[in-house]
């Protein structure tokens, strides 16, 4: 199957006082068309600054993304606009992210204003109404303003606004973190359904493996700008290669009691250090137990070891997996 | 046994603008010493309230005491004064909170805040009290204790600076700690060292723990005795492995459920709980969940369902229990 997106060697970095910020430093991956990519990692591993320079809200530094064939950060403004319909987003925030001045009917057709695409005013009014049935609202909705909806809903107008130009991708950046567990579970769903419905595909970014484990189809782990484990859900969770991805793994507590007690758990020490200045080597080595001299020496390369099962890592090979 | 904390019918609202919020309805609960007593549920149940109702933290008004007893060690701290109530604040219960960015003062040197808190209740020589403070970085372990005092929060970390929090807390040797969600701000892999921490030091040093989280996993790890709030109310209340193997009410059931677990196969679709919880405005006549709830009888829109004893450790409020209610 050709991918719907094509990530080439992305790279975001930012010049801050103290030197260059590699929020983002060579990552590379596919999406295929109606598959859901998760991407996890801890707070400041760079995986929302991924999502973002996806769709342009931040010019990347080098690399290229490839959608329809084309590499869109050379396209200029317009053509960019113009290939910007197929791509939204849905933010983590959903009570910063919704304008308070504007009313629903307001948010949810602001995007058909920009883009132009109705031709009469019942016409706008019939698709915001069927976005907002789409999501779980409904009609009596739509004069309403943001601060007279819980999270749950606000995020489903959210939804709404995301989906109202038909795109093709959505990147979701952490979308049901913010919300309680019963509600994650509403947003969770609905976003399954309309992957159904309409064929979308999601890049899905979020800290919460058990929830991504759920969402997605395949999942990348994210340590400081590089990506270090790429495989499919049930592979990632089941046979996690990366010593990172085995103690993030286990760092989760299970909900139930004599399971979670009686646990063999990896605890890391220390934290994520500073993505200013990286040194070339593997970003993981001061917090790794199982780090050789090489690790400190060379960036390891972002290699297969199996089918659908890419890892960055020196110690992972044939000889190497039993072991770790 | 013997217990520290026994808060009987508290009730706590708040006056708004629009009107009566009942955030806390009528709940009762013990904790017993050494023991660590979690309260879940999600956001607006009235966890938070409940903890900083013991602490008396609550701004007075919009807040007031509508009834009830928080007997701590067989006095109620209600009747205290606020000077009695410093004391109390100071010396035998101690606080952390969830956001550990704000709560620290950014112009004092982390030393000067944990030697602030030790002159407080300890007649120390300010030498002798960052002697103390030094080893109470080192019981949260705090890598090189003797650079970090000198160092201001902007200089820490999330986790480093939630473990200062924690040694704050414990400069007192309090007998009762009180976590409001001491972990939601951080990672996974640093809220497992921040735990592990906590518990090392229940160890070491016996005090009791109220555990305020929504973190269903937490719970499993952490506690013994399990409260679970909704709408104000405890709906269902007994030891973690009774909640967790065999639970009563509705609402822990689903709650339960809607969590995806990393150790269960993963299933096509969420459990979801559909719909929000009530308005604590106008707080339901009848039982809370009533809305939600896919075995509502007729009983529960109306009529409050009281505590059924499912043995000694294990209630929950819920109609289901009632004999009549057998043949649904």
């Amino acid at each position: 199957m050709e991918p719907l997106i094509s990530v080439k060697n992305l790279k975001k970095h930012f010049y801050v006082g103290e030197g260059v910020l590699k929020a983002v430093d060579g990552l590379s991956f596919d999406i295929y068309p109606g598959e859901t990519f998760g991407l996890v990692g801890e707070s400041g591993c760079g995986k929302s600054t991924v999502g973002k320079t996806i769709i342009r809200l931040y010019e990347p530094t080098d690399g290229e993304l490839v959608y329809d064939g084309k590499d869109i950060y050379g396209l200029s403004r317009k053509e960019m606009q113009v290939i910007r319909k197929n791509f939204q987003m849905i933010f983590q925030d959903p009570y910063a992210s919704l304008n308070p001045r504007m009313n629903v009917e307001e948010i949810v057709g602001e995007p058909l204003d920009i883009h132009k695409v109705y031709e009469s005013k019942a016409d706008k009014r019939n698709r915001i109404i069927e976005l907002l049935e789409l999501v779980g609202l409904n009609e009596e909705h739509s004069m309403r303003f943001p601060h007279e909806f819980s999270g749950g809903q606000r995020q489903r107008i959210g939804i709404a606004r995301a989906l109202s130009l038909n795109p093709k991708f959505i990147v979701c950046d952490e979308p049901i973190s913010a919300l309680d567990v019963s509600i994650q579970a509403q947003v969770g769903n609905l976003l399954k359904d309309l992957q159904d419905k309409l064929g979308l595909t999601y890049l899905f970014i979020a800290h919460d493996l058990s929830m991504v484990r759920y969402i997605s189809d395949r999942v990348g782990v994210m340590y400081l700008g590089h990506m270090m484990e790429l495989a499919k859900s049930e592979e990632l969770y089941i046979n996690p290669l990366h010593p990172y991805t085995k103690a993030l793994l286990s760092a989760i507590p299970i909900p139930d009691p004599e399971i979670q007690k009686n646990r063999n758990r990896i605890m890391l020490e220390g934290d994520v250090p500073s993505p200013i200045n990286p040194k070339e080597c593997c970003r993981f080595v001061e917090r790794c137990r199982y780090a050789i001299d090489k690790c400190s020496e060379e960036t390891p390369e972002f290699k297969k070891i199996k089918e659908d099962h890419f890892v960055a890592c020196h110690r992972v090979g044939v000889k190497y997996i039993e072991m770790l | 046994m013997d217990n520290i904390l026994d808060v009987r019918n508290l009730s706590v609202s708040f006056k708004t603008f629009f009107g009566e919020v009942e955030a806390v309805r009528d709940i009762s609960f013990t904790v017993g010493r050494k023991q660590t007593v979690a309260i879940v549920g999600e956001s607006g149940c009235g966890k938070s309230v409940t903890a900083n109702s013991i602490m008396q933290l609550l701004p007075m008004p919009p807040a007031f005491f509508k009834s009830g007893k928080i007997l701590f060690k067989g006095e109620d701290l209600l009747k205290r004064t606020d000077k009695q109530m410093e004391e109390v604040r100071s010396s035998q219960i101690s606080m952390v909170f969830q956001d550990p960015m704000t709560s620290l003062n950014p112009t004092m040197k982390i030393g000067s805040q944990i030697v602030e808190g030790i002159q407080k209740h300890k007649n120390l020589s300010r030498r002798d009290a960052k002697k103390k403070a030094i080893e109470m970085l080192e019981l949260v372990a705090v890598p090189e204790p003797e650079k970090r005092v000198n160092q201001y929060p902007h200089e820490f970390s999330g986790g480093m600076r939630q473990r200062v929090m924690i040694a704050l807390a414990m400069v007192s040797n309090p007998e009762l700690l009180i976590a409001d969600e001491p972990t939601t701000a951080l990672d996974v892999t640093v809220q497992a060292q921040i735990l592990e921490i906590m518990k090392d030091i229940q160890e070491q040093m016996g005090m009791s723990i109220i555990l305020i989280t929504h973190d269903l996993g937490i719970v499993a790890d952490m506690s013994d005795k399990v409260l679970v709030m909704y709408a104000g109310q405890i709906l269902e209340e007994g030891l973690t492995r009774e909640i967790y193997k065999n639970p009563k009410h509705p609402y822990t059931i689903k709650l339960l459920e809607s969590v995806p677990r990393l150790d269960m196969a993963r299933n096509e679709s969420l459990h979801s709980i559909e719909g929000t919880p009530p308005d604590l405005y106008i707080p339901p006549k009848g039982c809370s969940f009533f809305d939600r709830c896919e075995f509502a009888l007729k009983v529960c829109k109306d009529y409050m369902p009281q505590f059924h004893q499912h043995n000694k450790t294990h209630k929950s409020r819920c109609w289901l229990n009632h004999p009549m209610a057998k043949g649904k």
